[in-house]
């Protein structure tokens, strides 16, 4: 369980999170909406303690983690699988070792296991033809498809994070994202995505917060955000109602 | 202001100096990231330290030859390259090119990884980036540096050998028996406690400027220049130090 009390929190004087209180539990599928640059991905920094709050707790499962030193932060960033924005694969490994760096840092798995192991979760995600190619060489779907396939290789963490997972693709390529991030959390483990296309957030969250602002200005079911007032967040479903006429109109 | 901001910057140096240096006796320990970084840093480094060397040692050879013909004191050639070699020279040159070299490799490569949330995501998997990244690069300057000293060092009076007996027709055996008898202990002792410590300097000084890289490839440019620049003016000012702690420690008068 993720609880957010008070949190504050600035790089220099951009006051980025201004009181931001909300709880997330474990098997929620939550997703942030907000503009670029509202603070998004900064939250989920905070959750991961990589940077910590100016002032505010951030607890994880009854744990405080705004005091904690690096090495006690080790295992609350184990309960999450995080993919990042940038995908943040590393650029000197080759696609095979980047799925595998969690399984050699963490299991003694034989070089043949996990030769298998990473096939497998390159399988999931559809780049298994890219296992040899280095990350600057790969478009970038497959960027994002083989982070979330390292990401997986983690040991079996709780709750998965992922920051926009699926902007910057195709529809065809965006859709695909979704259903495996899905099928990912359907065993209960739930997830929190941060995006600005509301179309694929629907289409996985069954909870919706909207940043503005530095303050949570929407927090709610699917429900609730299609009938909210809020003025940003109409701008954002008539994007989606205007994709669904087109699709109905077209078939 | 300023002074707060110089002082903190001044600590994360020192912790992360520290902590480095501890990974080295705390699990987990990574091998393999250390022998490429050897690899890289010292059997790299070879060639230009071959070559910068033996013509430190031919330059200064020659000009000291020169020199000394003119008072009358040709055979004494030998030994002052000799000293110069090991106590001074040889030290400084091997850490300067070092700096030039592996300082702005580490740095960059460094500052890369934070731009491209790299060690964020190291962090996130539960891999401590000082023990994966700093621990081996310090250690590996520890251990290479004094080898490519060495190495240097021998290169150079090798250079100084050609430049006496070809050049300045001087007799050979008597330039490698005053070389003998510049080979004491306080000599080579003052000479080899030097690039330890220049290792770990540089080591530390590149780590913590690639470590705190931001702001694009122009943060990477500057944090690059600082690790180079910075590494040489701490090189040569601590050699001037150690210079002075050697001479006293081991009871010299100057
Ligand atoms: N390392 C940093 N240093 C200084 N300011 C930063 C840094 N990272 C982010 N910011 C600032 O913090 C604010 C929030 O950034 P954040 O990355 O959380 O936005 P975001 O909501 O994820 O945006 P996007 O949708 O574009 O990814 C922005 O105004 C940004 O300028
Ligand atoms: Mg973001």
């Amino acid at each position: 369980m993720i609880v957010f009390d008070k949190v504050w929190f600035s790089y220099g004087i951009n006051h980025v999170l201004k009181d931001i209180s909300f709880t997330v539990s474990e098997n929620e599928r939550v997703a942030i909406l907000g503009e670029s640059g509202e603070g998004k991905t900064t939250i989920l920094k905070l959750i991961l303690g990589l940077i910590r709050p100016d002032a505010g707790k951030i607890i994880i499962d009854g744990e405080d983690i705004t005091n904690k030193t690096e090495d006690e932060l080790r295992e609350v960033r184990m309960k999450f699988s995080i993919v990042f924005q940038e995908g943040a694969l590393f650029d000197s490994l080759n696609v095979k070792e980047n799925v595998a760096f969690c399984l050699r840092e963490y299991s003694k798995l034989s070089e043949d296991e996990i030769d298998h192991k990473v096939r497998e979760l390159l399988r999931i995600v559809g780049v298994e033809h890219a296992i040899e190619l280095m990350p600057d060489e790969l478009s970038g779907g497959m960027h994002r498809r083989v982070a979330i396939a390292r990401s997986l290789a983690a040991c079996e963490p709780k709750m998965f994070l992922y920051d926009e997972a699926t902007t910057g693709l195709d529809p065809v390529n965006a859709d695909i994202i979704c259903k495996l991030i899905l099928d990912l959390s359907k065993n209960g483990r739930g997830l929190i995505l941060v995006t600005h296309k509301i179309f694929d957030a629907v289409k996985i969250a069954e909870r919706f917060m909207f940043l503005k602002d530095g303050i949570i200005l929407f927090d709610g079911d699917k429900e609730e955000l299609v009938h909210s007032t809020v003025s940003e967040i109409q701008i954002y479903l008539n994007e989606v109602s205007l994709s669904c006429k087109a699709n109905k109109s077209g078939g | 202001m300023k002074i707060k901001e110089l002082i903190s910057e001044l600590q994360d140096f020192y912790l992360l100096s520290a902590r480095g240096l501890l990974g080295a006796v705390k699990k987990p320990f990574y091998l393999k990231d250390m022998i490429e970084q050897m690899d890289y840093a010292g059997a790299g480094s070879f060639v230009i330290i071959f070559l910068v060397s033996i013509f430190t040692g031919m330059a200064l050879s020659l000009q000291l030859s020169a020199e000394l013909s003119s008072l009358g004191l040709k055979m004494y050639t030998g030994k002052v390259v000799g000293i110069s070699i090991i106590r001074e020279i040889g030290p400084v040159t091997a850490a300067l090119v070092y700096a030039g070299r592996v300082g702005s490799g580490i740095a960059s490569e460094l500052g890369s990884m934070i731009l491209g949330h790299q060690i964020d995501s190291l962090r996130v998997f539960g891999v401590d980036p000082m023990k994966k990244l700093v621990t081996p690069r310090i250690l590996s300057s520890i251990i290479m540096l004094p080898a490519l000293t060495i190495i240097g060092d021998v290169v150079s009076l090798c250079g100084g050998y050609y430049i006496a007996v070809f050049v300045s027709h001087q007799s050979g055996t008597f330039y490698w028996s005053s070389i003998r008898d510049v080979l004491t202990f306080e000599n080579v002792f003052a000479g080899s406690v030097k690039p330890f410590i220049f290792g770990y300097l540089i080591a530390c000084i590149s780590c913590y400027m690639g470590l705190s890289t931001k702001g694009g490839s122009k943060g990477l440019r500057k944090s690059t220049t600082r690790a180079v620049v910075v590494s040489i003016v701490m090189i040569i000012v601590s050699d001037f130090i150690l210079t002075r702690i050697l001479l006293y420690v081991l009871g010299f008068s100057v």
